[in-house]
């Protein structure tokens, strides 16, 4: 196989609103942070760009056709997913194994300060004969995914509320973060109730940020960069979209388990809890935390919330989760979580994580899911070591 | 590459395009070969309907024309009855813009043979909702029936 390296990240300010700059503008301020960290390269030198995003976020469609000048892509070869941009990142990185590319740039972004009516985009990618006639909020599926997982793991809103609490903490030593707060068990615990047991602050809220990061082949990473991060192992699944026939998938991540094992099994990971040292896992939801933990195969069943109140999963603890505060304590960048949970896992592996630097580690995992009402998960294993 | 500007006062940013930037979105949605079984069972007969895969061992609620899993033609039509059993519940606060909801209400995925149906639940109060609590689906009258999943007005517990 080809190998492919991470040799440049760019992400822009991220906020809660972005009134100074167009989100075009916004990524390329990422994609300019970008091309320096990679040494100083010049668009024109780059192969090929898959930018990841969905219709209705830009309050434009067709909006693969507004990727390529804020990346300098333009008369370039340029490719839209439509997913996390984690599954952006796989395309990219096969882009490369197919041994006609050197470059290429993994792109995204949120802008979800301008969506006036998210609900209304959510609900109209639910199926629209049996879900969308109900008339309800769409995060009601998640109120009654949470539900079952507590019932089928015996895990409890206050390991739930936990995860709120050190994400949230987590972020205060991330200056990219938007939401870091000092809470506590008791007031996530009393934050108004949404879908229960869903609460408020259960939710990742929104932020807008931008995040862009160039891969290179084996030959170009060592031309290029000094602290070339590698991608050992890549992996995403889908369940069925039907609400109907999502059977084990209500209470367990089932698309976290297949997206693991096939990328534990391309980086030759048996056992992952040891030979990975950290992770960046997709917390859009605080129980989604626990149940990917446990889908990921970090953890049995039923025990991520126990080890998480243990401190297992805290900075000292012997896996930390979340450095960078997670979704909840970021923001939640719609397409672009995934690629931010990449970047986060770059620099604790180069070394470049400030104050969240967490010491010594080879080996980390960015975990990314699609959201309600998805059940599409990516992992990705990176390493520092050749 | 340069970026040498940017706006530093709110009251500059003056030009949003546009304040009311909608467009109303309206399509039809083709129910399909078994979708138009399945909702006219539902209208003309009060009937929710399956169809069983016999290699996999499943009965998909709603009836659909081809097993996910094994990619096999479904052809065995069964009524499934009208009673299925709670696999999960959430108490809604807030209607889909946010707002608050002048009483909360309970939306249920309802079991029925091997599907999920997911629906309001009246007559209990969220107390007293468990997980395997068997429920009823209770349809609107005939009249009112259009062939939509809302043919079912909402479950109540048997």
């Amino acid at each position: 196989m080809n190998r492919v390296a991470i040799v440049g990240v760019g992400c822009s300010r991220l906020g809660s609103t972005s009134r100074d700059v167009s989100y075009r503008e916004m990524i390329f301020e990422a994609a300019v942070k970008c091309y320096e960290d990679a040494g100083g390269i010049h668009p024109q030198d780059i192969d090929a760009f898959v930018a990841s995003s969905e219709d209705f976020m830009e309050g434009i469609s067709i909006a693969d056709e507004y990727v390529p000048d804020q990346l300098g892509a333009v008369l370039k070869p340029v490719q839209s997913i439509t997913g996390d941009s984690l599954q952006g990142l796989a395309s990219a990185m096969m882009h490369i194994q197919t041994g006609q590319m050197d470059l290429v740039v993994a792109s995204s972004f949120s802008k979800a300060s301008n969506v006036q009516h998210y609900e209304n985009v959510v609900s109209y990618a639910c199926d629209p004969v049996t879900v969308r006639p109900l008339g309800e909020n769409p995060y009601f599926i998640a109120g009654l995914e949470m539900q079952r997982y507590l019932y089928e793991t015996g895990t409890s809103e206050a390991h739930c509320a936990q995860v709120v609490a050190e994400n949230k903490y987590n972020a205060l030593f991330n200056p990219l973060a938007v939401y870091g707060a000092k809470t506590d068990i008791e007031q996530v615990l009393a934050s108004p109730q949404l879908f229960s047991p869903l609460k408020y602050q259960d939710i990742a809220h929104h932020a807008d940020g931008a995040v862009v990061v160039l891969l290179a082949s084996e030959r170009k990473a060592r031309e290029l960069a000094k602290k070339p991060v590698w991608i050992k192992g890549i992996g995403w699944a889908t369940d069925t979209p039907n609400l109907d026939s999502r059977q084990d998938g209500w209470g367990d991540a089932v698309y976290a388990r297949l997206a693991a094992r096939q990328a534990y099994k391309m980086a030759g990971i048996t056992s992952p809890r040891h030979e990975i040292c950290f992770a960046e896992i997709d917390d859009t939801f605080s129980y989604k935390q626990l149940q990917h933990l446990e889908a990921l195969n970090i953890c049995a069943r039923g025990e991520a919330g126990k080890l998480l109140c243990q401190g297992e999963f805290s900075r000292q603890g012997g896996f930390p989760v979340n450095m960078s505060g997670g979704s909840l304590g970021v923001g939640y960048l719609h397409e672009a979580n995934g690629l931010y949970k990449l970047a986060e896992v770059v620099w604790q592996l180069r070394g470049e994580a400030g104050r969240r630097q967490l010491d010594g580690v080879k080996t980390g995992l960015a975990f990314a899911w699609r959201g309600i009402p998805t059940a599409t998960g990516v992992a990705v294993i990176l390493s520092n070591l050749e | 590459m340069a970026f040498l500007e940017r706006s530093t006062k709110n009251t500059e940013n003056r030009y949003w395009y546009p304040e009311e930037n909608t467009f109303p979105v309206s399509n039809r949605y083709t129910t399909g070969v078994a979708g138009q079984r399945f909702f006219g069972e539902l209208k003309d007969n009060a009937r929710i309907t399956g169809t069983r895969c016999h290699s996999c061992q499943v009965t998909f609620v709603p009836a659909r024309m081809f097993c996910e899993r094994c990619f096999a033609r479904l052809d065995d039509w069964l009524d499934v009855g009208s009673e299925g059993t709670v696999f999960s519940y959430t108490v809604a606060y807030v209607n889909r813009d946010g707002s608050a909801k002048p009483e909360p209400a309970i939306i249920a995925a309802v079991r029925v043979a091997d599907g999920i149906l997911v629906h309001r639940l009246l007559g209990c109060n969220a107390g007293e909702v468990t997980i395997g609590m068997k429920v009823q689906a209770v349809f609107r009258p005939e009249a009112e029936r259009t062939g939509s999943i809302l043919d079912i007005s909402h479950f109540r517990p048997v």
